[in-house]
């Protein structure tokens, strides 16, 4: 599933140091994360609530024996949570982040998984200062794939475990 | 530790056991100074860290252990005699050897620490027993034939000797410290270049030495060596006994006087008991009994949902083909569990010195009782153990047990005793550390508790209650701070460790005749029998062996009282808290026929109101991500049968949550 399809514009040399990339959407925008953190991409599977817990990790999954939490992006990024639910193409990404406490695996849900290209390092650019309104800490920067505007995330902050105040029921 | 060869970490850890045995030895000896057995055991153990220290390459280990062995070799022989005073000095110097131990085998490393000055004043100290013993003889008189013998030795290490660890190189050395030594190395076993083995020992050495130190130290350079490999051959007859003149090829046991020459009688015996030992226990790393268990675990997880699909499906064969796995998993489970059991014995052992270390530094005359230390425990409860126990041991010893001038004024004996007790109680393992002091002052604990405002200052407390309070956060009623405790970390140290174990902890005190502190503990962290309940959509699991009972929530039974929601059961009143309130938030609808279960943490019983009681289940705690592991009331999660993720309830922290005024738990 996850095999690299890198597009012409974007394939890098040989010399050009470049990051390789997962894309997935939330709704009408596009991210990006490093696929050095990616474990697997698998269908959605159900997710059991944890009471009290923060807004933005709400359950848990059991992916192949480990329970593993399942964050929630769109509360993270400050997105509208998506309207219509899950659909045909939801899939759920389960990567290991270290934090920390240790390298912890944990899996988000994705509206939907494009692709995985390699993008240099300098078609990578700092966030535009305006016209963005996700939180800047969680961002590395965005890039251009066929003409669409990707957001790169910053995992170690997206996934860092803040937001303890805000809880959840 | 990971750069020292595999034999040299083997060693580090058999001496870890033999210095454990020898610190026992010692205090056992401390107790029955005049018995020969204990002495004996105490020389063999030194003898044993001397000689295998030499040969991975301790050797300040060895030095240090041979001055060591040498004051215990004098009492052997009657030319010293056991003191207190030599006790005190052997217990220093069995944890000087501790760290040498843990210093490694380095070469440059060995060389700064037999300059340390604390060896040398240990060992300064250890010779004065033997010189100022009454009468001393000149140093094993025995062993030491006036006139030097040449000895022919000829030395042929098996094969793998390498592999083993072996160091001949070491050997001759030692040979050469004896006296006058001429060694050759024989290379005519070695094969032509393109068939060498680099691994295999094809060589052999031919020494002739000279020297008065007589046989038996010869022979204990070889100590570790097949007898087979050694042919020891005095040249001169007339400077050696007649028995001495053995077959060259010595046989073992046959050959050797074992009633004229107890030193080497004695570490033969020790070796045959360790190669008795081994052949019927095995050295594995505790994580790999780790990684077994997970995939136990796992095991039991793809049990649970085979015997699902077994049972949606109705097909007999099916059913008890599942069933049998089931019984065959609930075997492989429990000797799984055993592998990873320990007595507690060896944590109690520790304490024997850690109560003579608090005994002198407090001058309180304390014994120490063991019993039940047959009991046994999960090997990462039992590592978990030792730093609550000293805690409660500090405080015993410092706090419970009077000053002597009470002791007799109360008419106690003048020696306190101090029991640290353990037995098994279902699922769980009680371990009690009792003293005969003074008591818990209830009185005085009230009015500390209030000024750090713990409880208010008419609350009416039981004197249960009150007594309870000494595992509060930063509580302390010693009113001056000694080195030894008194700093009001302890007992809530105490506490929150056993939490963590998924135990609890109580205290009972009778004023003026004792207090005893007992931890209620898990058998084992890994897997728990868990009771599955429903609350709302999500099914929960409580631990069994926090469980008391079950009943049915009638119409009315329930009682608001302030805010607080009271059952009445068998005439106790029992607080209770509606999981739907705390998990589902307020103004779920409740389902008739709800049910509540009640549960005990920490001495109190509480009633958790739930939609449902599905049935009891084995399960394997997998511990949340740091999103989850600080919300109170969850000890984990686990997968059911269905491969859903179902989360561990923690009583414990459910009864503290009850605890609290009712505005907060809402």
């Amino acid at each position: 599933m996850n095999t690299p399809s890198a597009r012409p514009r974007t394939q890098a040399t040989a010399a050009e140091p470049a990051r390789t990339l997962l894309t997935f959407r939330l709704g009408s925008e596009t991210f990006a994360i490093g696929v050095e953190h990616v474990q697997e991409i698998i269908d959605p599977l159900p997710t059991t609530p944890v009471p009290c817990a923060p807004v933005s990790a709400p359950g848990i999954v059991n992916v192949r024996g480990s329970v593993v939490p399942v964050l929630d992006l769109y509360h993270r990024l400050r997105l509208a949570p998506p309207d219509g639910g899950r659909g045909e193409t939801t899939r759920m990404v389960v990567l290991d982040v270290v934090m920390p406490e240790g390298a912890t695996r944990l899996a988000f849900l994705a509206d939907s998984v494009e692709q995985v290209v390699e993008v240099p390092c300098i078609a990578v650019e700092p966030v535009p200062e305006i016209g963005i309104s996700l939180p800047p800490d969680c961002l590395d920067g965005v890039t251009r794939l066929a003409g669409d505007l990707v957001v790169l995330l910053k995992t170690e902050s997206i996934f860092a475990h803040a937001g303890r105040t805000a809880r959840a029921g | 530790m990971s750069q020292l060869s595999l034999p040299a970490q083997t060693f580090m850890a058999e001496a870890n056991e033999v210095l454990e045995s020898l610190e026992t030895r010692l205090l056992e000896l401390e107790g029955d100074p005049g018995n020969a057995g204990i002495v004996d055991a105490v020389f063999r153990n030194l003898h044993t860290l001397k000689g295998s220290g030499e040969m991975f390459g301790f050797t300040a280990l060895a030095r240090f252990t041979h001055g060591f062995e040498n004051a215990y070799d004098a009492v052997r022989s009657g030319e010293a005699v056991v003191t207190p005073a030599l006790i005190d000095v052997s217990l220093r110097s069995r944890d000087h050897i501790q760290r040498l131990i843990d210093a490694g085998n380095d070469e440059a490393e060995n060389a700064r620490l037999m300059e340390l000055e604390e060896g040398r004043v240990l060992l300064a100290e250890i010779a004065s027993f033997t010189e100022a013993a009454p009468g001393a003889a000149p140093p094993a008189p025995e062993l030491a034939p006036s006139a030097p013998t040449c000895y022919r030795i000829r030395y042929a290490p098996e094969r793998d000797a390498f592999r083993n660890g072996m160091r001949p190189d070491l050997m001759i050395a030692e040979l050469a410290d004896l006296g006058a030594c001429t060694a050759r190395l024989d290379v005519s076993a070695v094969p032509p270049l393109e068939e060498i083995d680099p691994t295999e020992c094809r060589l052999a050495w031919d020494a002739e030495l000279v020297t008065d130190v007589g046989r038996e130290a010869v022979e204990t350079v070889f100590l570790f060596a097949d007898e087979e490999t050694v042919t020891i051959e005095a040249e001169d007859p007339a400077a050696e006994p007649e028995r001495e003149a053995e077959p060259q090829t010595a046989a073992p046991a046959a050959g050797k006087p074992a009633a004229a020459t107890p030193p080497a009688g004695a570490p033969a015996g020790a070796t045959a008991r360790q190669a008795t030992k081994k052949s019927d226990s095995i050295r594995v790393q505790s994580h790999r009994l780790d990684e077994l268990m997970d995939q136990l675990g796992e095991l039991v997880i793809a049990q649970a949902r085979l015997n699902r699909i077994a049972r949606e499906l109705a097909d007999p064969a099916l059913v008890g083909t599942s069933e049998e796995i089931a019984r065959l998993i609930a075997g492989l489970r429990d000797a799984t569990l055993s592998i990873r059991m320990l007595p507690i014995g060896t944590v109690f052992s520790k304490f024997r010195r850690v109560v003579r270390d608090l005994s002198s530094e407090l001058g309180k005359d304390v014994q120490l009782v063991t019993v039940g230390e047959d009991t046994e425990l999960d090997k990462n409860v039992i590592d978990s153990l030792s730093e609550p126990l000293v805690h409660i041991i500090r405080n015993s010893v410092d706090h419970g047990v009077e000053p002597l001038e009470a002791r007799r004024a109360a008419g106690k004996p003048d020696a306190a005793t101090l029991t640290m007790s353990a037995r098994q109680s279902g699922g769980e393992v009680l371990v009690t550390v009792a003293d005969d002091g003074g008591g818990l002052k209830t009185q005085r604990i009230r009015t500390r508790a209030a000024e750090r405002g713990l409880i208010a200052e008419d609350d009416a407390l039981s004197e249960k209650e009150i007594h309870q309070l000494i595992f509060a956060p930063g509580f302390s009623t010693a009113e001056t701070l000694s080195s030894v405790s008194g700093r009001g970390v302890g007992m809530d140290a105490v506490r929150s460790v056993i939490s963590e174990l998924g135990g609890s902890v109580e205290v009972t005190s009778a004023e003026g005749r004792g207090t005893a502190i007992t931890l209620r503990l898990p058998l084992t962290l890994a897997i728990i029998e868990g009771l599955l309940v429903r609350v709302g959509a999500p099914t929960y699991v409580l631990p069994l062996s926090n469980v008391d009972e079950c009943v049915e929530l009638g119409d009315g039974e329930l009682r608001a009282d302030s805010g607080r929601s009271i059952l009445t059961i068998r005439d106790q009143l029992v607080p209770v808290i509606d999981l739907r309130r705390v998990f589902a938030g307020p103004g779920a609808a409740a389902d008739p026929g709800r049910r509540v279960v009640i549960v005990r943490g920490e001495s109190r019983r509480i009633g958790l109101v739930v939609d449902d009681i599905i049935g009891q289940h084995q399960t394997v705690i997998k511990s949340l991500s740091p999103y989850h592991s600080d919300i109170p009331g969850l000890a984990g999660g686990t997968i059911l049968g269905d491969g859903s993720v179902a989360l561990i309830l923690d009583p414990v922290a459910l009864v503290k949550t009850a605890g609290q005024p009712a505005t907060e738990a809402a």
